[in-house]
C-alpha cells in the first residue's frame, strides 16, 4: 500500500501554475525525498498534503484513504513541520509542545511524558525562554519535536535538518531510520543533496512548475554505482539532479 | 549626511505603502478614497485652523489664543499618537538600515526622516501653518517666522511623541511595569480634572501655571507667530531648549534598549493559572483557550493596552460624565459603557490572527475544524474585556457624578454588554476579511487595517457621541426610564454575537490561503 499517493494535483494561484498534475506514489515505509529547485512547487505539494491548501485539481490519498483539508482522523495520523515552521513564538517550547500535543487528542500524562523526554533529547530544557528568543537552530528542533510527538504514521518535514548542528542532525536521522524501520512513512524536501543521497531510499525531482521529472530508487548509487538516464550514467543525486533541472553557467563580468 | 540615499528610503517607504494597497483586490480604490479623504480633511483643518487665527487677532489676544491652539493640538498630536498608534510606525528598523552604507547618525536620521513624513504628522502640520497663515493674513505676524514656528513645533511634537511612546515602553519591561505605568497615567489623566477647582480658588495661581506654560513649545511658537522682530525671538528659546532636550532623550532611549527580563526558574510549570482558568471553557475548548491567554498575555502589545485600559475606563467614565454635566451625563455615561468592552483589547480584536505569525498554520495542520481556533479565541477576549464592563459598573457606584438608581444602573449594564456584543461580533468578521499581519511585541503604532480602524476608531466615536447626540436632539430619550430598550438592544447585540460565531469561524476554511498569505506576510 502507498502510505501516499498523489494523481494528477494541480494547484493554480490565479493564472500561476504552481503543480501542473503531479502524480506520485510513496510505498509506506519508506524514506522519500521530494527534491526540486527553488519555486518548483514543493512547499505548495506539501501545502496540499497536510490540508493547507485546496488543489486546484486532482485526487491525494494518505494511508490509502482519499485525504482532503477536513480529514481530521487522517491529519491525527499525520506529522508536520512546515517551512515556516508553525510555531507562537511568545509561547515557551514545554507551553507549545505540551499545546500541540493536547491538540492530537494525547492524555495529559502522555504529554508531561512527551514534552519532558523531547525537550532532553533535543537540549531545550531552558524554560526560561519564549520560543522567540531562541535561535534557528533550536527552533527547528521545537518544530521537529511538535511534528512527531504524537508518534504519527507519516512525516511531513519541509528542509528538516536546515540549521540545525551536526550532532542535532545526527539525532534526528537516527530517530528518522528507526521510524521508517517500524513501517512508517517521511516525505521529506531538502537542498542539501548528499543528505538526501544519505538518509533517502526513494526520491522525485520535479521542476518548474511542479512538474515530475524523475523518480526512482537511489539506494543504487550505493549498490550498482550509478543511474542511467537519456543515456548519461550519473554516480551521485546531485549531477542527476542538475541535469534534470538545468545547470546553468552566467558568467558576470563585474564579479 | 548620505542624503541621496535618505532620499531613495524615503521613496522606498512610499512605494511600500503603495504596493500594500495593490496587493489586494479593491484596496487600490480604497487607498485613493483614504488619501482624497485625508486631503479634504487636512484642507478643512487647516482653514479652521487658520480661522482661529482670525479670532485671535480680532480679539486683541492674539498671542494667548495662539498658544492656546497651538498646546491643544501638540497634545492632541502627541495623545493620538502615543494612544492610538498613529505616527509611530518605524518603517525600517536600525537593524534593517545596516545593511546600506550608512553611518549611526545617518541611520538614526534615516529611520526618524522616514518616520515624521507620516500622513498623520502632515495633518498636524496643515493645522499649524493654517493657523500660522491665518494669523499672518490678518496683520498678527510675520509669515517667515510663523513658517519657522510651524516646523520646529511640528519636528518637536514628533519628537515628544516618540520619547512618551518609548518612555512607556521602557516603564512596561521594567520589575512591576504593569502597575507603574496605569499609575502614571491615571496621574497624568486626573490631574488637570483635580487642578481646575484649585485654580479657580487661588487667583494668583493662574498666572503662576501661565509663566510655567510659557516654557513649553507651544507657547514658544505661540510668541513666535505673533510677533515680530526681537520680542519674537524670546519664542525660540523654549522651542529650541525642547527640541535639543528630547532629541537627547530620544538617543538616550534608543542607544540604552531595555534589558530583557528573563525568568529565573527552569522548572517546567504545568499547572497554571491559565490552564485552570481554560478548564471553565470545557474540555473541547480548554487546550485551545489556554494557549489564547498564554499568548495573549506574553505579547507585549496587549499587556500594553489591556493594564493602561484599567485606569482609562473609569477616567473616561468620570471625566466624560462631567464635562457633559450641563447637557446630559447620564448619555455620556452610557457611551462610555459601550466603549468599555473594546478599549482593553481593540486591536486584538478586530485582528485576531494577525499577531499569530507562521503559528496560524497549526489551526489547519490539527485534526481539528480549524473554526474552534477562532471561536476559542473570541471567547477568550470576551472574557477577558468583560471584566472591564465589571470595572466600569465599579467605578460608577463609587464615584457616579450624579444621582443614579437600579433603572439608570440596569441600562448602562446593558450598554456595557451591547457594545461588548457587537464589538466583539463585528471583530470576528475583521479578522476574516480584514486581517494584517503584526507583530505582537511592538507596543507602538498602529497596525490595523482600513476595516479594522473602521470597527476600533468608527466605532468608539459612534458608542460615545450617539447617545450624546441622540440626546441632544430627542430631549429626554436617553434616560433611565428607557432601560428597557436597551436592555432590547443588547440582547439584539448578542444575538448577533452568537450568529457571528457560527457563521464567521464556519467560513474561515474558505478564507484559509487569503489568510495564511496575509498572516504570513505573503501578500
Amino acid at each position: 500500500m502507498d502510505a501516499v499517493r498523489i494523481t494528477n494535483l494541480v494547484k493554480k494561484y490565479g493564472l500561476v501554475t504552481a503543480v501542473d498534475g503531479l502524480s506520485l506514489g510513496v510505498a509506506a515505509g519508506t524514506m522519500f525525498g521530494f527534491l526540486g529547485p527553488n519555486g518548483s512547487g514543493k512547499s505548495t505539494t506539501i501545502g496540499c498534503l497536510t490540508g493547507l491548501l485546496d488543489p486546484t485539481a486532482g485526487q491525494i490519498e494518505i494511508l490509502g484513504h482519499r485525504f482532503d483539508a477536513d480529514s481530521a482522523d487522517l491529519k491525527r495520523r499525520m506529522g508536520v513541520m512546515p517551512e515556516t515552521l508553525g510555531l507562537f513564538e511568545p509561547l515557551r517550547a514545554h507551553e507549545f509542545l505540551a499545546f500541540v500535543g493536547r491538540m492530537y487528542g494525547l492524555d495529559e500524562g502522555t504529554v508531561r511524558t512527551r514534552v519532558t523526554e523531547l525537550l532532553d533529547a533535543l537540549e531545550l530544557t531552558d524554560s526560561s525562554k519564549t520560543l522567540a528568543d531562541y535561535s534557528t537552530g533550536m527552533r527547528k528542533r521545537v518544530a521537529f519535536a511538535a511534528a512527531v510527538i504524537h508518534s504519527p504514521d507519516v512525516l511531513f518535514l519541509d528542509e528538516p535538518f536546515e540549521s540545525i548542528d551536526p550532532a542535532g542532525v545526527a539525532l534526528m536521522k537516527e530517530w528518522l531510520n528507526r521510524y521508517v524501520k517500524q513501517g512508517r512513512t517521511v516525505f521529506l524536501t531538502s537542498h542539501v543533496l548528499e543528505t538526501v543521497e544519505r538518509l533517502c531510499q526513494e526520491v522525485a525531482i520535479i521542476a518548474t512548475p511542479g512538474k515530475l521529472v524523475w523518480q526512482g530508487d537511489i539506494t543504487t548509487f550505493g549498490r550498482e554505482g550509478a543511474i542511467v538516464y537519456d543515456g548519461q550514467e550519473f554516480d551521485a543525486l546531485e549531477p542527476l539532479f542538475l541535469h534534470l533541472t538545468g545547470e546553468r553557467h552566467v558568467d558576470l563580468k563585474w564579479l | 549626511m548620505n542624503f541621496q540615499l535618505i532620499g531613495h528610503l524615503i521613496g522606498l517607504r512610499y512605494r511600500l505603502l503603495w504596493a500594500k494597497t495593490r496587493t489586494r483586490s479593491g484596496k487600490i480604490a480604497l487607498f485613493m478614497a483614504g488619501y482624497l479623504l485625508f486631503l479634504l480633511v487636512a484642507a478643512f483643518f487647516a482653514i479652521a485652523a487658520a480661522g482661529g487665527g482670525m479670532v485671535a487677532v480680532r480679539s486683541g489676544q492674539a498671542e494667548r489664543i495662539a498658544q492656546g491652539i497651538l498646546t491643544a493640538l501638540f497634545v492632541s498630536a502627541t495623545v493620538t499618537s502615543v494612544m492610538l498608534g498613529f505616527g509611530m510606525n518605524e518603517v525600517f528598523s536600525d537593524t534593517e538600515l545596516r545593511r546600506y552604507p550608512l553611518k549611526a547618525l545617518e541611520r538614526r536620521f534615516a529611520r526618524h526622516f522616514t518616520g515624521i513624513v507620516d500622513p498623520f504628522w502632515f495633518l498636524f502640520l496643515a493645522l499649524y501653518l493654517g493657523l500660522a497663515i491665518g494669523l499672518y493674513l490678518y496683520g498678527a505676524g510675520s509669515l517667515v517666522l510663523g513658517v519657522i514656528a510651524v516646523l520646529a513645533l511640528f519636528v518637536c511634537n514628533y519628537l515628544a511623541a516618540q520619547v512618551a511612546g518609548r518612555a512607556m515602553e521602557r516603564i512596561m519591561q521594567q520589575k512591576g511595569g504593569s502597575m507603574i505605568l496605569p499609575f502614571i497615567i491615571m496621574v497624568v489623566c486626573f490631574l488637570p480634572s483635580l487642578a481646575m477647582p484649585m485654580l479657580k480658588k487661588h487667583a494668583g495661581a493662574g498666572k503662576a501655571v501661565l509663566r510655567v506654560l510659557a516654557f513649553t513649545p507651544s507657547f514658544g511658537a505661540g510668541t513666535l507667530m505673533t510677533r515680530t522682530g526681537a520680542a519674537a525671538f524670546g519664542g525660540v528659546w523654549p522651542i529650541a531648549w525642547w527640541v535639543l532636550g528630547l532629541t537627547a532623550a530620544l538617543v538616550a532611549l534608543e542607544r540604552r534598549p531595555p534589558r530583557i527580563r528573563v525568568a529565573q526558574t527552569t522548572r517546567i510549570r504545568w499547572d497554571t493559572p491559565y490552564a485552570r482558568a481554560a478548564k471553565v471553557f470545557g474540555p473541547r475548548y480548554a487546550p485551545l483557550v489556554e494557549h489564547w491567554l498564554l499568548f495573549l498575555f506574553r505579547c507585549k502589545r496587549f499587556r500594553l493596552a489591556y493594564v493602561m485600559s484599567l485606569p482609562m475606563v473609569p477616567f473616561l467614565l468620570l471625566v466624560w460624565t462631567r464635562q457633559s454635566a450641563r447637557s446630559n451625563p447620564f448619555a455620556a455615561a452610557v457611551g462610555v459603557f459601550a466603549i468599555s468592552g473594546l478599549a482593553p483589547a481593540a486591536a486584538f480584536l478586530v485582528n485576531q490572527f494577525g499577531y499569530v505569525g507562521s503559528g496560524f498554520r497549526r489551526y489547519f495542520l490539527f485534526p481539528m475544524d480549524p473554526a474552534a481556533a477562532l471561536r476559542a479565541s473570541s471567547v477568550t477576549l470576551m472574557a477577558l474585556c468583560s471584566v472591564y464592563v465589571v470595572l466600569a459598573a465599579l467605578a460608577w457606584v463609587l464615584f457616579a457624578p450624579m444621582a443614579w438608581g437600579t433603572r439608570g444602573f440596569c441600562m448602562l449594564l446593558a450598554s456595557g454588554a451591547f457594545g461588548l456584543f457587537t464589538f466583539h461580533g463585528a471583530g470576528l468578521w475583521t479578522t476574516l476579511y480584514g486581517a494584517r499581519r503584526s507583530d505582537p511585541n511592538k507596543t507602538m503604532g498602529n497596525d490595523l487595517s482600513l476595516a479594522g480602524n473602521l470597527v476600533v476608531i468608527g466605532g468608539m466615536l459612534v458608542m460615545l457621541m450617539g447617545p450624546m447626540m441622540i440626546g441632544q436632539v430627542r430631549k429626554g430619550i436617553i434616560t433611565p426610564d428607557r432601560w428597557l430598550v436597551v436592555v432590547g438592544l443588547a440582547a439584539l447585540a448578542a444575538c448577533f454575537y452568537l450568529a457571528s460565531l457560527r457563521r464567521a469561524p464556519a467560513m474561515l476554511s474558505s478564507r484559509r490561503e487569503a489568510l495564511l498569505a496575509i498572516v504570513e506576510g505573503k501578500a
